[in-house]
């Protein structure tokens, strides 16, 4: 079990933040990760609108590959907070909401963050660093 | 646990075959010239008119148009409208079928890249994606046909369904049916046995209610 990657989209569907942990993926530039988080923004929704059955739905949670999964934690403001994990881990939603909570404390306290904009905050590096370490989860 | 419908894209991405099942939210008919080809489904065909007057020719011996036998699920799932106002219980996606058969293919092209890109690996495939309402399956071809189900978001996998569609009533009466022009681009997979088979097969699973 392995958390490869962790990113936050913010609500107009740019990629504020992106940091990778295990290896097993590959290893992209910053502009491919810009583009692949923008396109998982428009994917996500037009997965709500596609619902064969009545009633609201969310967007597309769990995304599995046949290596991968994404999970998708998406918050009442609009942010995304995407894991990238094996199949097999079973801890991601838990990983997200841990991660909110850090990005709430270390993010959204910080009166030198501007709302929207790519997360430089080494409070909050450090602290997604203790939470999901090397991604390595036994 | 239940099975919503069933899509089936050839390589030109164009829909060729639509069916569903237990839908209570369905999408409106196809608009004319919105690119849905004739004979992919009768339940959200644009006109009758249209769909009878173009494909008279390419029809022999497995006439489905003739009116002997409709659309199988058609019956007992709303009954021969569609075209008039939404039955009791049922709602609209307020989506036209052409257009929701474009989005789903674009969603499913669109995480397969995704899915190839982030794992680096040419053949990683995207399997299956999961909302709080429903999930959606994907089973590719060697030949590019893709095979898109929706499901319950709690089921597991559905992709052995799919390949079983895919190497029985498809290789059966799609593939092996001389009358039917593979990789035509101008009709859908109209055909009778075909629509009955996946029918019975979908209806004998355990997973279907």
């Amino acid at each position: 079990m392995a958390i490869f990657g962790l990113w936050v989209i913010n609500k107009a569907g740019g990629l504020v933040y992106q940091r990778n942990f295990a290896d097993g993926l590959a290893q992209l530039t910053s502009n491919e990760y810009l583009v692949l988080a923008g396109t998982l923004h428009g994917i996500h929704a037009i997965t709500s609108r596609l619902s064969p059955i009545g009633g609201p739905s969310s967007g597309a949670q769990v995304i599995e590959g046949e290596s991968f999964k994404m999970t998708i934690l998406l918050t009442a403001t609009g942010t995304k907070f995407v894991l990238l994990t094996s199949l097999a881990e079973t801890s991601a939603e838990i990983v997200l909401q841990k991660v909110y909570e850090v990005y709430a404390d270390a993010v959204m306290k910080n009166p030198f963050h501007t709302p929207e904009m790519p997360i430089r905050s080494e409070g909050f590096d450090v602290r997604i660093g203790t939470l999901i370490g090397d991604g390595r989860t036994g | 646990m239940t099975i919503h419908s069933l899509y089936i894209y050839d390589r030109h991405c164009n829909c060729v075959y639509y069916q569903d099942w237990n839908r209570s939210r369905r999408p409106k008919p196809a608009v004319e010239g919105g690119g849905i080809l004739p004979g992919v489904s009768r339940a959200v065909a644009p006109t009758i008119g249209t769909a009878a007057g173009n494909c008279e020719a390419s029809r022999d011996s497995f006439a489905p148009n003739s009116g002997v036998v409709i659309a199988v699920n058609d019956e007992h799932a709303n009954g021969p409208d569609m075209q008039g106002a939404p039955q009791p219980g049922q709602t609209s996606t307020g989506l036209p079928f052409d257009e929701e058969a474009k989005l789903v293919y674009g969603v499913v092209l669109s995480l397969r890249n995704m899915a190839r890109k982030l794992s680096g690996r040419e053949n990683e495939l995207f399997v299956n994606y999961r909302t709080s309402a429903y999930k959606l399956h994907v089973y590719e071809t060697q030949s590019g046909y893709k095979f898109v189900m929706l499901g319950d978001p709690a089921g597991d996998s559905l992709r052995f369904i799919l390949r079983q569609i895919y190497i029985g009533p498809f290789l059966e009466y799609v593939v092996r049916n001389p009358l039917m022009t593979m990789d035509s681009r101008e009709r859908g997979i109209d055909n009778e046995y075909f629509r009955a088979s996946i029918d019975r097969l979908v209806r004998g699973l355990s997973v279907f209610p």
